[in-house]
């Protein structure tokens, strides 16, 4: 049987009808298809997928973060009545590991645990508590070893080796200028961390796999990037792509926890061992197991400037914990360094940025990507240094602001537009909160709130700045693309227009822009955007802010070419016409004269497929160089914080910010994308941190894994400049990063102007803001009890 | 993120144990994979499977020192298998 012939003609689940709307225009206010819905609680997410006959499937985890496997029994669990398969690696049928970058990871493990919930084995039963209680049933047999746990540790000569070729998964350093002859008045260093932060996803890993009855599959699922898994799932099953089919399912959530694998191919497995649907449903405290983290990082700076404060060198030394798998840990310590720096004219720099293998959960990407960590260290040493100059923290950034024409530490020119020294003028300049009284306040706006600690007495305010700034798309000569199809029909005497990408919608308004663009370029009222699915080419991921830039470049091309093949038709049959040709409200017009409705002209579908290439990027050479990335975006924060100063609890008053996003595509999308940054932001700052002891995660729930809720969001004031990107669709620029990157540092540094502490640690912690210790005790609380402590076979976790 | 700096050629070392060989079958893929680990390119991809990525020379290199251990060590056979990456330069023999 050839391949062509395996793959089915139709999918095996019915495809549902695209939701037909009349988008705004392109910079027009527009209300996402699916915000009511969501809302509603109408919206099908893929936890909510079923069929009929399904099956539901289960992962046994390893309760151990380091521990070599002896032998694994199942029979136990395969007598359970009403479990249908138990799976181990030994049933993998194709390449045993995946892995984005590197196939590092083990689609079950066979030897060797390196992670704590590492996946050793699958059950498919009729009921989720069956599967759930066979799980308890499989027999495993570990022999603990002693977790790896440090970065620093692992990068030592004698550190037991995690993988074969090492614990170094990746060394990037970047040479420029000539940091040893470089003379400073002032220098001043430090040392900064920042904890394990969790995307906290709201819809938890889940999807539905269906056998084809030809050997093949077809997965409906949550994920960033449908082609990507595509090949690694059909890599591991040993099918061919095209036996392998992925459509988007509702996704509750993404920010880079959903790039990597996580049930996919354990549902496609089990699904073709036993012929029928599977659906697999991660609980809280598993989807805390099932994807990567932020890395935490530990930071070493030291700034050189002159007495009139310009900077004369940075030397940076960052070591980030990956974890126990490669997933996008390159990349990651490739982006730190290159930003290490800060959106500053930098004319020396040596950086050296680590990315180690250790027994710590696998981190990956998360929004922002890298950019984060650097900015809340090269932010702090901004204050300091300013401190140490007696400048005005503003004015010493605005100083050293980077400016189109110069080069990056990395080597490439800095392309315009880049208004650092704009958007810190912009926040400087906006009103600041009105200052209220607090003794006599309502205690909801108080630190601590109802939780009645404080009237107001030993209440301080702080204020803050940073700025910060990361790429936009994929870069160091990944050949970044997104695919598009554009389809102009005529319905119910309407024409209309039908988008299809494989881009994945996961909350940030993508498949609304698709509309909008649609409509604006084709002046068509009635616009569908398809379901995502693996039927059409790649989009590339939802991440690196760039779906709006190069799947947008993508429909605007597609659409461009079906506006030309219509344009064609007029004239083979109205002859040349006086004017230029356009489209307007479902209309062809020339010189403000109608020449034909659409829906008279079209009698056959017209359909454009584009494939868009952004322009080529390079990968860093050994010094660290080369025009590594696309397209660059920026945001600067202030923060106004009050802070009881007894207890160490925090208000977050207002956050301002000024971003530059070339083109505000759809207003109100866009501020709900800062907004949520922003919320983001405040957590790492503030509350978020995955707690992890000897390799195991303490705090694995949404009780003890803290995230801002709407009482902990202030209201944000912003200021928006669309500086167009002369390169970019419309001019676009991604937004998705930028309000994460530098409000955890302007909120951190309100607190210390509040406060007078040092604070280089985030999140910071109650007992750092009143001087009790810098980091948090080296042996967290273990909140929740010993549930949390472990997962895998509920008797081992009773036994830890 | 996918894929940043990709190697240029990938191996992929299956050992083949043989139960008749003077050393246990463990012992012959752990030869296998110390040859491979010392090369600074490897990474496991299964019970007994070792992948080497990086450059064509040095992958080369390295495949034919595995290949020697795991035979050294009593193995029975290596099935091996050598791939181009896609978008690596694939014709670049200089690294």
């Amino acid at each position: 049987m050839t391949r062509a012939q395996t793959a089915p003609t139709a999918p095996t689940r019915e495809r549902p009808r695209a939701p037909v709307s009349t988008p705004g225009k392109v910079g027009e206010h527009t209300t996402r298809s699916d915000g009511v819905p969501k809302v509603k609680g109408e919206f099908e997410y893929s936890s909510d997928l079923r069929m009929d006959g399904m099956l539901w499937g289960a992962t046994l985890r390893s309760p151990h973060p380091h521990a070599r496997i002896w032998s694994i029994d199942t029979s136990g669990a395969e007598a359970i009545p009403g479990v249908f398969a138990v799976l181990t690696h030994e049933d993998v049928p194709g390449r045993k590991v995946y892995g984005m970058e590197v196939p590092d990871q083990p689609v079950l493990a066979w030897e060797r645990i390196r992670y704590q919930g590492e996946a050793v084995a699958l059950v498919a039963a009729d009921h989720p508590e069956t599967a759930r209680r066979a799980l308890e049933k499989i027999a495993v047999e570990y022999e603990v070893l002693e977790p790896l746990a440090d970065a620093e540790a692992a990068m030592r000569e004698d550190a037991p080796k995690l993988h074969l070729s090492g614990n170094i998964l990746r060394h990037v350093r970047i040479r420029h200028g000539y940091v040893e002859s470089a003379r400073a008045d002032v220098v001043v260093g430090g040392e900064y961390e920042i904890g394990m932060q969790d995307q906290a996803f709201l819809g938890p890993e889940s999807g539905l796999a269906v056998p084809d009855g030809r050997g093949g599959v077809d997965l409906y699922v949550s994920t960033q990037w449908l082609h990507v898994d595509q090949d690694q799932v059909a890599e591991s099953l040993g099918l061919a792509p095209d036996q392998v089919r992925l459509t988007l399912s509702g996704v509750g959530g993404a920010f880079g926890g959903r790039e990597d694998l996580s049930m996919q191919i354990h549902a496609c497995m089990l699904a073709l061992e036993t012929g029928r649907p599977v659906k697999m449903v991660y609980n809280r405290e598993e989807s805390f197991f099932g994807h990567v983290h932020r890395h935490p990082a530990r930071m070493r700076y030291e700034h050189g400037a002159t007495k009139d404060g310009e900077i004369v060198y940075v030397r940076a030394r960052l070591v980030f914990d990956g974890g126990a798998y490669a997933s996008s840990s390159n990349a990651v310590c490739l982006n730190a360094a290159t930003f290490a720096c800060g959106p500053y004219d930098v004319p020396n720099a040596e950086i050296e940025s680590y990315m180690l293998y250790t027994n710590n959960p696998p981190c990956g990407a998360m929004r922002g990507f890298g950019a984060v960590q650097v900015c809340f260290a090269h932010e702090t040493q901004m204050d300091r240094l300013a401190k140490e100059l007696g400048m005005d923290p503003v004015e010493l950034r605005i100083k050293n602001a980077m400016r189109p024409g110069i080069k990056f530490p990395f080597g490439q020119e800095v392309p315009p537009p880049a208004p650092v020294k704009e958007i810190l003028e912009r926040v400087r300049v906006m009103p600041m909160p009105e200052e209220e009284e607090v003794i006599g306040r309502d205690l909801r706006r108080l630190p601590g709130g109802v939780s009645n600690v404080t009237h107001g007495e030993g209440v301080r305010r702080g204020v803050g700045y940073a700025v910060g700034y990361k790429n936009v798309g994929f870069s160091a000569g990944f050949d970044d693309y997104s695919t598009a199809r554009v389809i102009l029909s005529v319905e119910d005497g309407e024409p209309l227009l039908e988008v299809y990408t494989a881009a994945a919608e996961v909350g940030q308004g993508l498949i609304t822009l698709e509309a909008q663009i649609a409509r604006t370029e084709l002046g068509v009222e009635k616009v569908a955007v398809l379901p995502a699915d693996t039927r059409i080419g790649s989009a590339g991921s939802t991440s690196a802010s760039r779906q709006s830039y190069v799947t947008g470049a993508a429909v605007k091309q597609a659409c461009e070419g079906v506006r030309e093949r219509v344009f064609e038709r007029v004239r083979e049959e109205f002859g040349e016409e006086p004017g230029e040709l356009s489209l307007e409200a479902g209309n062809v017009v020339a010189g403000g004269r109608t020449i034909v409705p659409l829906a008279e002209l079209i009698d056959e579908e017209i359909e454009e497929t584009v494939e868009f290439h952004h322009r080529a990027t390079e990968p860093l050479d050994e010094n660290g160089q080369g025009n590594a990335h696309l397209q660059f975006a920026f945001a600067a924060h202030r923060a106004v914080v009050e802070v009881d100063t007894e207890l160490g609890l925090v208000r977050v008053v207002e956050i301002a910010t000024a971003q530059d996003v070339g083109k505000a595509m759809n207003p109100q999308a866009l501020e709900g994308q800062i907004e949520g940054g922003i919320a983001q932001g405040l957590g790492l700052a503030l509350l978020e941190e995955i707690q992890i002891k000897e390799g195991k995660i303490q705090n694995a729930s949404f009780t003890d894994y803290l995230i801002p809720t709407i009482l902990d969001m202030p209201s944000v004031r912003m200021e928006i400049l669309e500086l167009a990107d002369p390169e970019a669709p419309y001019g676009l620029k991604g937004v998705g990063e930028p309000p994460t990157i530098s409000s955890t540092p302007a909120i951190v540094a309100a607190l210390r102007d509040a406060t007078g502490q040092e604070l280089r640690r985030v999140p910071v912690k109650p007992e750092q803001i009143v001087g009790i210790a810098e980091k948090p005790p080296s042996g967290p609380p273990q909140p929740g009890g010993r549930g949390y402590s472990g997962i895998g076979r509920l008797d081992e976790r009773r036994e830890t | 993120m996918p894929g940043y700096e990709r190697a240029q050629l990938s191996a992929e070392l299956e050992v083949i144990t043989s139960p008749a060989a003077e050393r246990p079958p463990q012992e012959q893929v752990e030869a296998a994979k110390e040859a491979a680990s010392g090369s600074g390119l490897a990474r496991e991809a299964g019970p007994e499977t070792t992948v080497l990525a990086g450059g064509r020379k040095e992958v080369l290199r390295a495949t034919m020192g595995v290949i020697e251990a795991a035979l050294d060590a009593g193995a029975h056979a290596v099935n091996v298998k050598v791939e181009a990456e896609g978008d690596a330069p694939r014709f670049d023999t200089e690294s």
